[in-house]
This record gives C-alpha cells, structure tokens and sequence, in this order.
C-alpha cells in the first residue's frame, strides 16, 4: 500500500491540537457541536462486529435480523425502529453465536483469559466477563456491573461445567443495550446538552467509520492509555485502521451506498461484475493510488471481465476481469459504469426523470420536491410521437410541472445514450426511427454523456462540499442540521487543501474538534 | 421450580368434558394459559392487501363485488377462491375513504389527502385522516386497540407478519409501505410495529419453549434449566437497560425506553408457561430455514426481470407458513389478536412467479399488463387464496361444541378501490378510495358471514368496527370513523 502523507493537513493548527473532549467549553464552541444519538449496530456493521469478537463467520445478522432501513445509507439511526421483532431475533442471534463460540476450541479461547481451574473458579470467570465486556461494550465494566454476570456463573456450578456460564454471558452481552446501540455518555461541558467525548467513544466512533467493526484491541488500548484525546493521537490511530484492509470493504460500502449499486436489478452474474467494476475503481484511486478523487470520475479505463466488456461493446481485454482501456469509446470515470447508469429505472427503461433526480440528489446534494397535487407519477407520459425525448418534453411543458422538469430532466436526457444496463445505443429501445441525441443540460452547462457529466460535475465547483455533505452522513448515522453546516464547508475546505484525497475527508471527520463533543438531541 | 398448571390443562386431561372443577389458587396465576374450553377467547385478524381493486382506464371497477345482494352471493374471479367457504365470508362493498378535494382541500375527518398511495394507512386501519405528507398512522391501528381488550394473559398481545419479505426497488426505501400496525408507545407517541418477516424466527418466538409430551425427567430438568438460564440473562439485559434508560438524552431516552418496551414484552413470554400439546394444539412442524430474499428489480419494468424472479423472495411459501403459524398460535392461546400484511402498500412484488403475469403487484393496476381490471384480479384472487386458507383452517378446528371460527372476527382490507382520482383528476382509476371493498369473516359476537352487504357511503374503517365489536370492543368508533355495519350481524 502506498504511504499517505497527509496527516497535517492544517498547518496553522500544528499536528498536536488539543482535541480533549473532556472539559468546559464556551457557548460559541458548544454551538458548533452537532446531535448524536443511539445508533444501532447495522447488520453489517454487527457481522464485521461477531467476527472480531468471536470469530463468528457465517452470516447470522443478515438471517435473523430484520433489514436495515436504507435511505441511502444503511445507518441513519433515526430511521432505526425498536421492535419485539428486533428483541426476538437478538436474542436467537445471541444464542446462536454464543454456543457457537463455545463448542470451537479456537473460538473459546479467543474470548478466554484465562484457564479455569474448575467449574467453580469465579476468579477466572470475573477476568472472563471483565475483558470480554470492555471489548463487547466498548468501555471498561465497572465492579457492580462484573459482579451481576457473577449469577450466570453459578448456573455454570450448578451444571459443574464452567463453560456454561461462559455460554451464558456472552448471550448477555450481545443482547446488551450497550452492545447493540452506539452509547455515549459523555462528560458535563458546563454547556447544556452538551457532553465531551472520552477515548473510548471516538475509538467507537473511529473504528466504525473507517473499518466498519468494533475497536480492535489495540485501539482501546489506546483509548485507555488517554492516547485518543489529541488531535495527533486520532490521526495516528486513523492511519493504522486505513492500514486494515477492512477499510477497503467499509469505502467501497460507502460508495455502493451513496450512487445506489448494493443492489442492482439484474441477475446475479451481471450485478456482480458491475459492482466489481465500481469496486476497483473505488480501490484504485481511493486506496493503490491515494489520488485526486476527481480522478474517481475521469478514469480511461476500467476494471471488467470479457463478458461485461462485451455487454458495454467494448473491447475485451480477455476473459478474465482486467482493467480495459476505453479507447475511442465514450465512456470515462465511475458514471460511465454499468452500475450507476442502473439507476433512476422506471417504465421498464432508462428515465431522464429519474436518473436526473438521482443526480441531483446524490452527486450535487440537491433535494428535488415531489411534484405537485394533480400528477399521477404512475404514468407514462404520452404525447402524439413515440419517441421518448418529445413524451417527456410535452409532458413537462405542462404548467406547474415546467420548473422542476426543466431542472431534471436535461440532465437525464444527456445520460440517454446509455440504456438501463448501461449499454450504448443511439435510437430508443425498439424504435430506430427515435434517434438519442444524447444532449444534456445541467444549470447551464451543456454535456453529452457520462464524460460531459463528470466534467460538468467537476467543473460546478459544489461536488467537494456535496461528497463531504455524504460522508458526513455516513459518519453520523443522519442527515446534516444547520449547525452541522460549517462543520462540513471547513472539512470541505480541508478536502480541497489536501488535493482531494478521499481517506483524509474521512479522516478530518473523526478527527475535528467538533467530534470530540456530542449534543443531545430534543424529544423526538 | 413453581409448578403451574392451567386450568385449561386440567380440562383437556379431563378429555375435554367440563366439570365442576376446583379452581384451585393455583390456576389464578396471571402468567398461566387460564381461559377455559368451555368458552374460547375471542380472536382477531387484520389481513392486508397491497392493491385497488380495479385497473386504470378500465370502466370495470372490480371483478370481486358479487352482482347479487344478500346470501349464496356469485363469486367474481378475485373471490374465486373463496369457493364454498363464501358461506364463512361477507363482501362489503360501496365503500369510501373521502379525501381533501371534495372536502375544499381540507383532509377530512377519518380521510386521506388526494395523493394515493399510503394516504388510506391512517384511515383505513386507524380510523384517522391521513396527515398532509407523513405515511405513517395517525393513531393506533384497530389490532392494538383490540389488543388493549383482548391479549388478558396470553404470551402475545398482538402479532404482526409480513409475507412480502422486501421492498424489491434498489433505489428507493418503502418510506412506511411495510407497516399496517401502530401503537401508542410509552411515550405516548404513535409507533409503528414492524412486521416479522421471517417464518424462522416466528415459529421461534412462538413455539420455541414447548416441551414435547412424554420427556424423561433428564429432559425435562434441562428444559427447567435452560429457561432459569435464559431468564438470569434477560434479567441482567433488562436491569442495565433500566440503569441506562435515565442516563440518556430527550430523544435517546424515547429510543431505549421503546426498546426496553419490547425488551420486557420478551421477559413477559418467557415467564407465561407453554401451553400443553392437545389434540389441537400442537407445535406445528419446523418450517427450516427462510426462503432466499429476492433481489430487487428494475422499478416497474414489463420486461424479462421478471421471469428471473428478482422481486420475489417464496412469498408462496411465506404466506403458507404464516398462515399455519397464525392459525396454530391462536389454537394454542398464546395470541388473540394478528396482522398479517400480505403485500406493502403499493406493492413492487413480481407477480410472475404467482400468477405467471409478467409484471408487479402495482403496476396491475396501471397497464404492467393487458387485461385491465380481469388481470388486475388474478393478483387480488392470490391474497384471497391465502386468506380463504386461514379461514379454512378456523371452520376446520373444533372448538367447544363448534369451529373456532365461532370466536373469530378477521376482517381483509385493502389499499384502495376504484374511481374518481382527486390527484390524476382521473376517472376509472386505481389510485381512487372510491368504491372500495373489504372481506369479513368469522362468527364472534352474531357476526352472520356469507352475505353480500351493500354499504353504499359508508368507510371500510366502518367494517373495521364491525369486527371489532364482534370481539366485545366496548364503543363502535375506531379514530374519527364511528358505526358498525348492523347487516353483518343480521342472520336474515
């Protein structure tokens, strides 16, 4: 892996700025601090979480446990709902793991310190809950707390066999509410509302971020040895999980996330080998070639196997996947991908309506409202001609509809050369008297294609802010508030300031001031 | 261990004849299974439809509402399945939701704003006009009203499954389609009930603790410590829940109270004992594991997506198992009160791999493919399949000196009707809570099924009423909408 040499991306403030979140602040620093809230584990997030703790491989969350709502993301925590459903299936998926885990040697010893010396040794067992515990909650377990799993032990006496108290406890744990939910109970800031964050909370939140799993323990090593309360010890540890290779899966989740391809409307095969498409690229540029992120989107070749090159008609660089030159053929950077342009699908085809939706709202953070009383979005628009451009202009030359369609619909109507498999074509599906001119507009700037797109993108000057805007999302588990707004613009700032390079965004966001402090939020 | 035995337990080994039993102290035990055989307790059903009635543009408005009025009504193609059990089921039809336009752009009183889909949630199922924009219900849905009557002892105050096992759109969430129960939650707030998806985990849940007859008592002082094992754990899990609870934040205090709300619900069913297997209660067969979920498909396409079976997850299966599943957890008493959401609001399932029709559930209803209304009601005539099943399965299960159907009340709605479109300023079309329809079944409280009763004006909430006071609701209101329908009781 290349180095990455952009750990002080401020020089002004010097690579050792005080971040202690655990101290008074003023009023105008706690204005700047935005809400967090409980955060459930996500099902992926609490897989990757099995794995580190128990070695558990096989994928339980994804079977027992109700899917995560998805808006883009999988993880805004207000969209989170608490269910006897979610319960049951937390306790079935803690029975499962835990018996699981005890009956594999290897697996036991994992989540034992020591070796009981019988049935009856509560010494080990007490060592047992206490360093299990500070791993499963994320924080040191205080005497009481270790004491009450000490009735799980006896029932371990009871049966003379201590590995069933063992059994026992970690079904306690990973049904815990401190297991399941992101808690953070902070420090009083002398600011109402306000609390400041202990090492163990921005490992939590350090780990999630950047490798999608539960600290490891070197990191609450860390936490503990107060090595998470500067700026500079923050970035050190930053670092060392983007050296995991976890950080690959968690980027090319966020991504799969953000533009919609986590899931496609293919078959499998195809599905698959457009997201291993996006994925290297994703790699590439984020990860092998720490580059400008632009380059995410201007990219003259891609990652694809013969069949895929095929589909797009393009020429095979063999069989097997291979990064394959574009050549003469219109196509560059991620846009260009089969799994983007599957977005924004509706009547059975590719739709300038909704691939314009799509890229307002995910590539420049625009939010569209939903059209007026009076329209029936369940139908096709019609007009005399077949052809698709002159349906949906004359459709949205009508009266109110004209605003917002004038905003949308260009930019889809640039993206129509690509069908909604994202293969090439110059005529409307099944009708060759329908020629696509494939001529887009996006606030004025005129493209034509993917390639016009990503440099229309690139040259609007709002996509930092608009990819910050997303990662913050991501990292937060919710949508931005206006107090969260210059938080993102100085991050923004930043990501520009570092040549864009994407690992350090992420990176800024856990690391900033502003993330050592939590607010509360107001009831609901 | 405290032995408990229910009075009901005692009447079976009795081989059911009714003596005049000691009731011992003992039977008195809350948490016990203590109704007795000589009088079953009521039951309840919501059974959801995803779907109008009537395709757009096809001046045929259904082909489910039966041409003749009264008893031994003809059976249309959507009631087909019904076959003979039409004797157990009445068609209410003429009926309405109202909506803002015609009521000056205001949403009136126990109706929906003009924009269709989710705006019948709230009206429909909680009786209470729709919100300007929110999809969710307004109030608490009638299975939860029933509920707060109804559970007394048994281990499930309500269910809720879901049998379409995803939303099937990659770009979009189902933003509420997937809920048709909400409750007041303990913070006094409206809160949805999701529905459990997995037939796995219900079977689970319901039928996870029964002990099989005849054990050896090595089994059974395992079976006793497993379940000391189980409660030690929740126990500890529900303590620091409570130690947490005030610790928290405004919103986050909601959040975990709601959880701990569930949390202790569980604690609750652990505690209730498993009922004794009888000639009719018995656990029902494992049902393996849940079929694949689907992947999602291209958002309303006609094309061969569909014979790929993306957009379908055995949804043929899963509705077969919670059927049974309801059925049996009604049987056994550890439940009187169920929802079973076929299809989500708007429904992007494929429909190919049911009906052979190349096409989702909602686009039948918009053109996805010919036959207009016909074809739309070869999708309503599979819900109905399922629904006629469990209805089967009641009128097959003695109970007392009749069929469970004898204490029943389950009442099928659905999404919308057909008609006047106040959003698309359309006739003859699906997004309409025009000449709506819902299905009733059972006999509780001198319901008199098998007729065809025209309630022209009325609201389904008002059938929704009808059901639940065969079940000893104590007003006939349920949100804004009030009134039963008195034909459905009258035997002539």
């Amino acid at each position: 892996m290349l180095k990455r040499l952009v750990w002080c991306l401020v020089p002004l403030l010097g690579c050792s700025g005080i971040i202690e979140g655990q101290r008074s602040i003023s009023m105008e620093e706690a204005e700047a601090v935005g809400v967090s809230g409980l955060r459930r584990l996500t099902r992926v997030e609490l897989e990757a979480t099995l794995t580190e703790l128990v070695g558990e491989t096989q994928p339980l969350a994804r079977t027992l446990l109700p899917p995560d709502p998805t808006d883009p993301f999988d993880n805004d925590y207000r969209l989170q709902l608490a269910s006897t459903t979610l319960v049951d299936s937390f306790e079935e998926l803690a029975k499962q793991t835990a018996e699981r885990t005890v009956a594999d040697p290897v697996r036991r010893a994992q989540v034992l310190p020591c070796m009981p010396t019988g049935a009856n040794d509560a010494t080990c067992f007490r060592l047992f809950v206490r360093t299990f515990g500070r791993k499963a909650l994320r924080r040191p377990m205080a005497d009481d707390e270790v004491e009450r799993f000490m009735s799980l032990h006896a029932l371990g006496v009871e049966k003379n066999a201590f590995d069933t108290g063992v059994t026992l406890a970690l079904r306690a744990f990973l049904q815990h509410p401190e297991f399941i939910y992101r808690v953070e109970l902070g420090t009083p800031t002398g600011q109402t509302g306000v609390q400041g964050l202990n090492g163990f909370h921005r490992a939590t939140r350090l780990s999630y971020l950047l490798v999608g799993s539960t600290p490891p323990d070197w990191l609450l090593e860390r936490a503990a040895a107060g090595d998470l309360s500067t700026r500079d010890g923050v970035r050190t540890a930053a670092q060392r999980l983007l050296d995991d290779p976890r950080s690959k899966n968690q980027v090319e989740r966020f991504h799969a996330l953000w533009l919609g391809y986590h899931r496609l409307p293919h078959a499998a095969q195809l599905t698959a080998a457009m997201q291993a498409e996006s994925d290297a690229l994703v790699d590439r540029v984020v990860f092998d070639r720490s580059a400008d992120y632009f380059t995410l989107f201007t990219a003259t070749d891609t990652f694809i196997d013969g069949t895929l090159a095929t589909h797009y008609g393009l020429t095979a660089n063999g069989t097997a996947p291979a990064w394959t030159a574009y050549g003469s053929a219109p196509r560059k950077g991620l846009l260009s991908h089969g799994s983007v342009l599957s977005q924004g699908v509706k009547f059975a085809d590719s739709s300038p309506t909704q691939r314009g939706i799509f890229i307002r709202n995910r590539l420049f953070c625009q939010e569209i409202p939903p059209p007026p009383p009076g329209v029936n979005v369940d139908e096709q628009p019609t007009s005399t001609s077949p052809c698709k451009k002159n349906r949906y202009s004359a459709h949205a030359s009508v009266g109110g509809c004209k605003g917002c369609h004038d905003a949308i619909d260009p930019i889809g109507f640039g993206l129509e050369r690509y069908d909604r498999q994202g293969r090439y074509r110059t005529t409307d599906d099944g009708l060759p008297q329908c020629a696509i001119d494939g001529e887009g507009d996006v606030d004025g700037t005129t493209f034509n294609g993917p390639t016009g797109l990503a440099d229309a993108l690139i040259a609007s000057g709002q996509f930092e802010e608009c990819i910050t805007t997303q990662v913050f999302r991501y990292a937060a588990g919710r949508r931005e508030e206006p107090r969260d707004h210059a938080f993102i613009l100085r991050v923004s700032k930043q990501f520009i300031a570092s040549d864009r390079k994407f690992l350090d965004l992420m990176v800024e966001l856990v690391s900033d001031d502003a993330f050592a402090f939590r607010r509360d939020e107001e009831a609901l | 261990m405290k032995t408990r035995l229910s009075r009901r337990f005692m009447l079976r080994g009795l081989g059911g004849v009714s003596l005049g039993l000691p009731l011992l102290e003992i039977m008195l035990d809350t948490k016990a299974f203590a109704q007795s055989a000589a009088t079953p307790p009521k039951r309840y059903l919501v059974f959801f439809d995803g779907q109008s009635l009537g395709a757009d543009n096809d001046p045929r408005h259904n082909d489910l509402v039966p041409n003749t009025v009264g008893r031994n009504y003809d059976l249309k193609s959507a009631l087909l399945p019904l076959g003979a059990l039409k004797s157990e089921v009445s068609v209410v039809s003429g009926l309405k939701i109202p909506w803002a336009a015609e009521n000056g752009g205001v949403i009136p009183a126990g109706g929906r704003r003009d924009g269709f889909h989710v705006s019948t949630v709230s009206p429909l199922l909680a009786g209470v006009r729709s919100s300007a924009s929110s999809t969710a219900a307004m109030g608490p849905t009638s299975d939860q009203l029933v509920a707060g009557f109804l559970a007394g002892p048994t281990a499930f105050p309500s269910l809720a499954y879901r049998v379409q096992a995803d939303w099937y759109l990659s770009v979009s969430a189902p933003y509420g389609r997937d809920f048709i129960s909400y409750r007041r939650d303990s913070s006094n707030r409206i809160t949805a009930i999701p529905g459990q998806v997995s037939p796995r985990q219900a079977f689970n849940a319901l039928f996870g603790n029964f002990t099989p007859p005849g054990v050896d008592a090595a089994t059974r002082a395992q079976i006793d410590f497993d379940k000391r094992s189980r409660k030690s754990i929740l126990d500890i899990v529900r303590g620091d829940t409570e130690r947490l609870v005030p610790k928290l934040g405004a919103a986050d205090k909601i959040r975990m109270q709601r959880h701990l709300d569930a949390f202790r619900d569980l604690e609750r069913r652990v505690d209730a004992i498993a009922p004794p297997e009888t000639t009719s209660c018995v656990k029902p067969m494992d049902p393996g594991a849940d079929p694949m979920i689907g992947s999602p498909q291209a958002n309303n396409g006609t094309e061969n997506t569909y014979s790929q079976n993306l957009g379908y997850s055995n949804e043929e299966q899963r509705a077969l198992l919670f059927v049974d599943l309801i059925h049996m957890a009604m049987v056994c008493d550890l439940t009187r009160v169920a929802t079973l959401q076929m299809t989500m609001f708007q429904s992007h399932l494929n429909m190919f791999p049911i009906t052979g029709q190349a096409t989702d559930c909602h686009e039948l209803g918009h053109g996805g493919v010919p036959g207009g209304t016909m074809a739309m009601s070869q999708g309503i005539a599979w819900h109905v399949k399922h629904f006629a099943r469990l209805v089967q399965k009641f009128r097959d299960t003695r109970e007392g000196n009749g069929t469970m159907l004898d204490s029943s009340a389950m009442v099928y709605v659905f999404e919308g009707g057909h008609g006047y479109d106040p959003e698309g300023v359309k006739q003859n079309s699906s997004h309409s809570t025009e000449n709506m329809a819902c299905l009733i079944a059972g006999r509780a409280g001198g319901l008199s099924p098998g007729q065809h009763v025209v309630a022209a004006g009325r609201h389904p909430a008002n059938v929704v009423i009808s059901a639940m006071k065969a079940v000893g609701a104590p007003t006939e209101t349920l949100g804004e909408v009030s009134g039963s329908i008195p034909q459905l009781f009258s035997s002539t």
